[in-house]
């Protein structure tokens, strides 16, 4: 018995020893060191703060623009208010993929970037005068898409100069984007430190809500921009009244800012980003597979001259490729990039096995 | 099993799982159970502190641990999305513990009812809990035997990383030698620790090992209570005298006499009827493990035969489902938006489990057909649609590769224990 259990011992260790010296000897060629440190640095400074600093300009800009062209409302004074208008929506798209932290915290995703905007809801509060924007039920009659409807609209120079309360809904919605985005940059500067620190695998971890925010607002973009309004969820019927500032028409150049904005949140632009973990983990086949469809989506992107709406009319199965290249980078993003870091994409914590 | 149901409801998993979940994903042969409505959910719940408390304190004993049985069991046919070895684990024990006397002293019951009091009890009451801990961990030890996992450091390899910033040893987390030293060390454990918990010249050593071990996978593995469970339960390896002693201990608290020294007897009471079950439940619990060998194609892959067999974090599996509403008579498609159907925790589940895809298809089939669906000006009625899926997957670490195919309307597949011959197959 006694023996049989030395001899058993000696057997597992011998074991135990062969097995890391076999799995030690192939010298493998340096792997570049990583550390989710640094990218949460790079991250914070270098994407985050700065996304948010520009917003906050843009959204300024707008308001000082929109004040001139209240106090003298013509043509010119509307077109310069409705390109920074445009400008904020542009910066916004980089924003709201990180959705965690305080932008999460004042609900600013809802509150600035909700499209369908609802028209009927607007003119009510319009014509009463009397509103509390920050309200749930406001929340598709406020935000960026909201001034696509006021400042587009057929006859919207007249209605604008004809209606005082029309007027002030435009500055109201300014405002209140103001206020918000104003407190949530202030909020991050206080956060950031709580956020380079949380390093941990746990689903609430920086790193982990990063990975599970840039995924979802990946595939938000691909769903809500393109997919829902060429019809790949009714049917192949087209829903022209869920694109995405149908008045306006800059659809497609939000949908390219949004590509822009994911690629550089998956890069870290030049800084330590998705790319670099990859590398170290002697991924560099799925790394190159992701630049190059961020590039090809782009690039067809790029080939789309009129605007969503005309597109879908006109050039719907070149909508349906564009559809498809966004659909082939999801599992590339969601399924080996996720799988590759160790993280749970899951929005709940849960007991293992 | 107090603090575990406790922490259970504490964190609002009974509304996340049980309450906010349109559909459930029950088991094959148990889909009539279904849940309560709505806050009704936390009734079982409630009857679980309870009977876990009856348990503890040996009140009422058999009833508080058929209850417990009985609740537990329901929580967990509801949905196959929570499956976990550990609660499937914490049912047999606890159906084991209805059969087993464990009230007979130090007890209320034993205080309001003096003759039930016995300072004996049968071997098999001990050995049949024995046996199902050294089930556990043997099982899990064989399964570890696999080529992803000795020879590709694999899922522990990727789980390991992940952990390299923290304090001190962080660094080594990236090592390869280390993601391979755990899974050779953690098979040999699972393999051999139920032996050394045996041997009495082993058993303290070996007893230090499941608290360190338990531990440092408590530490880097979000697990829940199971390190706490195995570490208390492989207390049941111990001597009777060493229990007599806490006993004892226990006792003296309560200003008790101080009771003579017993052992365990032998006597042959147990009926002939509770005897052929006990080999019956041991020869089930030996041969459903390896059920999967009656399937052919990759067990890791298909799934088939994988639950109730002890594959303890064997599989990292990550997939991206898409589903399609396909309309016959007109040929025209909806990709199904999965969260208007299915919580995240469901998902992810589903879009790695074959028996679940089916599953999922017959739900979205029963809520589309006979549906009127309004489109702007259009209007569609389906009738009898057909559900397509692309599904792909990535399997320990694996670039990811195509699961299932737009090739068969999943709807119409049967749904049983028989091989999914629709999955595609695994490219090692």
């Amino acid at each position: 018995m006694t023996t049989f259990n030395r001899l058993s011992i000696i057997g597992l260790l011998a074991v135990l020893i062969l097995g890391t010296a076999v799995s030690c000897k192939p010298a493998p060629d340096p792997i570049p060191e990583f550390d989710k440190a640094s990218l949460l640095v790079n991250i914070a400074d270098n994407q985050i703060m700065p996304a948010l600093d520009d917003f906050d300009a843009k959204i300024g800009t707008l308001e000082t623009d929109y004040l001139v062209f209240q106090a003298n409302p013509n043509a010119t004074t509307f077109e310069t208010a409705r390109n920074s208008w445009k400008d904020a929506y542009i910066s916004w798209q980089t924003v709201k993929i990180y959705d965690f932290g305080p932008i999460r915290d004042y609900a600013l995703k809802g509150a600035t970037g909700t499209f369908p905007t609802d028209t009927t809801k607007i003119n009510n509060n319009i014509a009463s005068g009397s509103y509390t924007l920050g309200t749930a039920a406001n929340v598709d009659a406020v935000g960026l898409p909201s001034l696509d409807y006021l400042f587009y609209r057929n006859d919207a120079l007249s209605t604008l100069m004809n209606s005082s309360n029309a007027m002030q809904y435009g500055l109201d919605v300014i405002q209140k984007m103001k206020t918000e985005i104003a407190s949530v940059n202030s909020q991050w500067t206080s956060y950031r430190g709580t956020f380079i620190a949380s390093t941990g695998t746990e689903t609430t971890s920086s790193f982990s809500e990063f990975v599970n925010e840039f995924n979802r607002d990946y595939e938000l973009a691909k769903n809500a921009k393109v997919g829902i309004p060429i019809g790949k969820q009714s049917l192949d019927i087209a829903l022209p009244e869920y694109i995405e500032a149908r008045y306006s028409g800059i659809s497609l150049d939000l949908l390219e800012a949004s590509v822009v904005g994911l690629k550089n949140a998956y890069t870290g632009g030049t800084g330590v980003g998705f790319d670099d973990y990859l590398l170290h983990l002697e991924r560099s086949d799925l790394n190159n597979s992701i630049i190059a469809n961020f590039d090809g989506i782009l690039a067809k992107i790029g080939t789309f001259n009129g605007t969503l709406e005309e597109e879908i009319q006109n050039n719907w199965s070149e909508l349906n490729d564009l559809y498809t290249l966004l659909q082939g980078q999801v599992v590339y993003l969601k399924t080996d990039m996720t799988s590759a870091f160790g993280v749970l994409i899951t929005y709940q914590d849960n007991d293992g096995d | 099993m107090l603090f575990g149901v406790l922490r259970f409801i504490s964190k609002g998993w009974v509304y996340q799982l049980y309450i906010e979940p349109e559909y459930f994903f029950g088991y094959l042969g148990f889909e009539w159970v279904k849940p309560l409505d709505g806050n009704f959910m936390y009734l079982p719940f409630i009857l679980m502190v309870i009977a876990a408390l009856g348990i503890l304190l040996g009140a009422f004993y058999r009833f508080s641990a058929f209850l417990f049985f009985i609740c537990f069991t329901y929580v967990e046919l509801l949905d196959k999305s929570n499956y976990l070895n550990h609660y499937y684990f914490v049912s047999l024990m606890n159906f084991l513990m209805i059969l087993v006397p464990a009230h007979r002293r130090f007890s209320i019951d034993s205080w309001i009812n003096p003759n039930i009091r016995q300072k004996t009890t049968e071997q098999w009451h001990i050995g049949i809990l024995k046996f199902q801990l050294a089930v556990v961990y043997i099982f899990a030890g064989i399964a570890k035997l696999n080529s992803d996992w000795l020879f590709e450091a694999q899922p522990l390899g990727t789980w390991l990383q992940a952990h390299h910033n923290i304090p001190i040893v962080g660094g080594l987390m990236q090592e390869k030698w280390l993601a391979f030293a755990f899974s050779w060390t953690g098979c040999i454990y699972d393999l051999f620790i139920v032996f050394f918990l045996l041997s009495n010249r082993f058993r303290p050593y070996a007893y230090f090992f499941v608290i360190f071990f338990h531990l440092v996978t408590w530490y880097l593995f979000p697990i829940g209570v199971f390190p706490w469970v195995m570490i208390f339960s492989t207390l049941i390896f111990f001597h009777e005298e060493k229990h007599q002693k806490f006993l004892h201990w226990l006792e003296r608290l309560f200003n008790k006499e101080r009771p003579a020294k017993t052992l365990i007897t032998k006597p042959r009471s147990t009926s002939a009827a509770m005897r052929y079950f006990l080999i019956v439940f041991i020869a089930a619990q030996l041969l459903i493990p390896f059920r999967y060998v009656l399937y052919p194609g990759d067990l890791f892959w298909n799934e088939e035969g994988f639950r109730f067999s002890w594959r303890v974090m064997l599989i990292h599996k990550e997939g991206y489902a898409t589903f399609y509403l396909h309309d016959k008579a007109t040929g025209r498609e909806s990709e199904i938006n999965n969260a208007k159907f299915l919580t995240q925790t469901q998902e992810d589940q589903m879009a790695t489990q074959p028996d679940m895809i089916l599953q999922y298809a017959r739900i979205l089939k029963e809520h589309y057909d006979g549906k009127t669906l309004h489109y702007g000006d259009y209007k569609f009625k389906i009738e009898d649609p057909a559900i397509y899926a692309r599904i792909y997957v990535s399997l320990n670490g694996r670039p990811s590769q195509l699961f299932v195919d737009k090739k068969q309307d999943l709807a119409s597949l049967p749904y049983n224990l028989k091989h999914r011959d629709w999955v595609e197959p695994f490219q090692p």
